[in-house]
């Protein structure tokens, strides 16, 4: 692919948008949500092919010569992000229209205008245009949180607009001490300035620090868990594969290039992925509805995340880039199908649940072996992608090596029982006897006895059991995914193809 | 002197009145946070220099730095169009104190 195609990545969906605000065809609304992701992630794996033998690409935007135009690059570890979110993307938008959420006037071009803001964050070289793309994304976020509710939901979109407007004002005031300092917010330009200059690190670190309260965080975590479950299952498991995702990436990179390894504060990070593992996976005891306890296994994902970069060494950053991978697809996978059991059976709390194991066994097969990718335990993805952060934070120094291994198995038990308490409140029991169908006007009907045929359609479990296919395929596959992620740290550790692509 | 005590200000103002209860005081104070990011923005590009940066009009020992400008300019949008949104959510979304629900007849269960 030729590098001035890359903009293509911003411009096909934005048009694509326009193109759905002024056309009001629900058929072509369908055809667009799906085949432009779809499209993305043709692209995005034809991206990864290339750079097998061209570690970097870079396009300077409008041909203005390099430091003074805004770049976009692309290398392995921003052309796996794409190829990533975009298939996770497809499927949810595939699980949206068979909710028949798409029937909202404004979903399609909204949620096509968010993957254009995803992919921008992803390709960008440049911190202030990082600022733009992260906007890009978070606008349409604000309409879609609330779009597919009524007022209730209404209440958390205020939570989450106030929360991310907040945020983004410190990563605004981040990008301009940087400008302050360095007088560039070119990432090529700033390589290694953060360790050299400590007015610059300062300036880095308020970025990371938005970009960490975006991600989720703790100790700044709490708007998280309160906002997700409280939107629909397919506008959630949407938010779960990009929103914290790109912010995960613009912590990797940004670090990894400014710092260009250990800050002085590395400590403080140290701290945070530690409690973000533990209050994640042990928060989850606490909740009694499915995609809720779901959220904080996200939270505990962003921690087990970061602690690549917390190790920061070669092998410790391609087993954060591999966890990242495999907490996309699962989470997505869990999220699609608690979303199918929630529009079947009427609820997702564990008391309105039971016996769902013997009632459908389909559904039943298709969480178990998603949550054995979550808990990490084998055939799954997420077998591999904890083997490799133990075995990346054994070769840790000293005490950092008991400190992280302890955490992760620690984390690992928590997470555990309180799957097994999921498991045993959804899918054991006696069976259910009543459930509130769907009511026409919107929300749900009186109780009703459950009639012995109703079970999840194929339709809407497809999705999920889709993405479940996936991660079973990379565990046999696993082999092809290693290097891949190898390559990508190498991207981070190794930043002089970067610098040269883009300033020539 | 002033712009740093303006913004210092700005960002008191904003804070106090972000963590109060009601909407529209929130709206309010992150409006006087983003203003006090704005003028950060501006600061950045030495407010000594302030000519207009245009070529053949202003010598360059004095032109403003135009990136900051443009910096703020993009925020000013962004926030602007945030906040119209967030106004919106404050008039349709339920009453703050007594969390009263609207009649519209719905019912969740989830």
């Amino acid at each position: 692919m030729n590098s001035q195609y890359l903009s293509l990545f911003v411009v096909v969906p934005l048009a694509a948008a326009a193109l759905l605000i002024a056309v009001r065809r629900p058929a072509l609304d369908r055809a667009l949500m799906i085949g432009i992701p779809a499209g993305m992630t043709l692209a995005g794996i034809s991206l990864l092919v290339q750079h097998q033998s061209t570690p970097v690409i870079a396009h300077n935007v409008g041909q203005f010569p390099g430091g003074v135009s805004i770049p976009l690059i692309s290398d392995t570890f921003s052309a796996l992000m794409i190829t990533v979110t975009s298939l996770t993307t497809t499927v949810t938008m595939v699980f949206l229209t068979q909710t028949r959420e798409d029937r909202f006037r404004f979903l399609a071009p909204l949620a096509i205008m968010l993957t254009a803001g995803v992919n921008g964050a992803f390709l960008t070289g440049d911190l202030f245009n990082l600022f733009v793309f992260v906007e890009v994304m978070l606008l349409p976020s604000y309409a879609l949180i609330s779009i597919t509710g009524t007022w209730r939901r209404l209440g958390i979109g205020r939570l989450f607009v106030v929360v991310n407007l907040l945020t983004s004002t410190i990563l605004l005031i981040g990008v301009g001490l940087v400008y302050a300092a360095a007088g560039t917010v070119n990432l090529a330009e700033l390589a290694g300035a953060a360790s050299r200059d400590p007015r610059i690190g300062f300036a880095v670190a308020v970025i990371l620090l938005a970009l960490a309260i975006k991600a989720g965080v703790a100790p700044i975590h709490g708007w998280l868990p309160r906002t997700y479950p409280a939107t629909s299952a397919g506008i959630m498991a949407l938010f779960s594969a990009v929103h914290t995702k790109v912010a995960l990436y613009g912590i990797y990179r940004i670090y990894s290039t400014t710092y260009e390894g250990e800050a002085p504060w590395a400590p403080i990070i140290a701290i945070a992925v530690a409690l973000t593992i533990i209050v994640g996976s042990y928060s989850t005891f606490g909740e009694h509805i499915m995609r809720r306890a779901l959220s904080w296994q996200m939270v505990a994902g962003v921690g087990h995340i970061l602690l690549g970069l917390a190790i920061f060494t070669q092998f410790s950053l391609a087993a954060g880039i591999f966890y990242m991978i495999h907490h996309i697809v699962t989470m997505a996978a869990l999220l699609l199908t608690s979303g199918a059991i929630e529009q079947t059976y009427g609820s997702g709390r564990y008391e309105r649940l039971a016996g769902l194991a013997r009632r459908d066994p389909w559904i039943a097969v298709i969480y178990a072996f998603a949550l054995l990718s979550l808990v990490g335990l084998p055939p799954s993805l997420g077998f591999f992608a904890k083997i490799g952060l133990l075995q990346a934070a054994a070769n840790a120094e000293g005490w950092q090596a008991w400190f992280y291994i302890t955490v992760v198995c620690v984390a690992a038990v928590g997470t555990l029982f309180a799957m097994q308490r999921l498991w045993s409140g959804v899918f054991w029991g006696p069976s259910m006897e009543n459930y509130r169908p769907e009511d026409p006007n919107g929300g749900r009907a009186k109780r009703v006895p459950l009639p012995r045929d109703l079970l999840v359609r194929w339709n809407l479990a497809a999705p999920g059991a889709f993405l479940v296919g996936v991660q079973l395929v990379f565990f046999v596959l696993a082999g092809t995914l290693v290097p891949i992620a190898q390559r990508a740290a190498d991207n981070l550790t190794n930043l002089e193809p970067y610098v040269t692509a883009v300033l020539g | 002197m002033i712009l740093p005590i303006t913004i210092g200000v700005l960002v008191t103002g904003g804070v106090y009145l972000a963590l109060q209860r009601g909407m529209v005081r929130i709206i309010f104070g992150m409006a006087l946070l983003s203003h006090a990011a704005n003028l950060l923005l501006l600061t950045i590009g030495v407010s000594a220099y302030r000519g207009e940066p245009l070529a053949d009009r202003t010598a360059v020992d004095v032109a403003a730095d135009p990136l900051p400008q443009a910096f703020v300019l993009t925020a000013i949008v962004i926030t602007l169009a945030v906040t119209i949104f967030m106004l919106t959510l404050a008039v349709i979304g339920h009453n703050d104190d007594t969390k009263r629900m609207p009649a519209t007849g719905e019912f969740h269960d989830r």
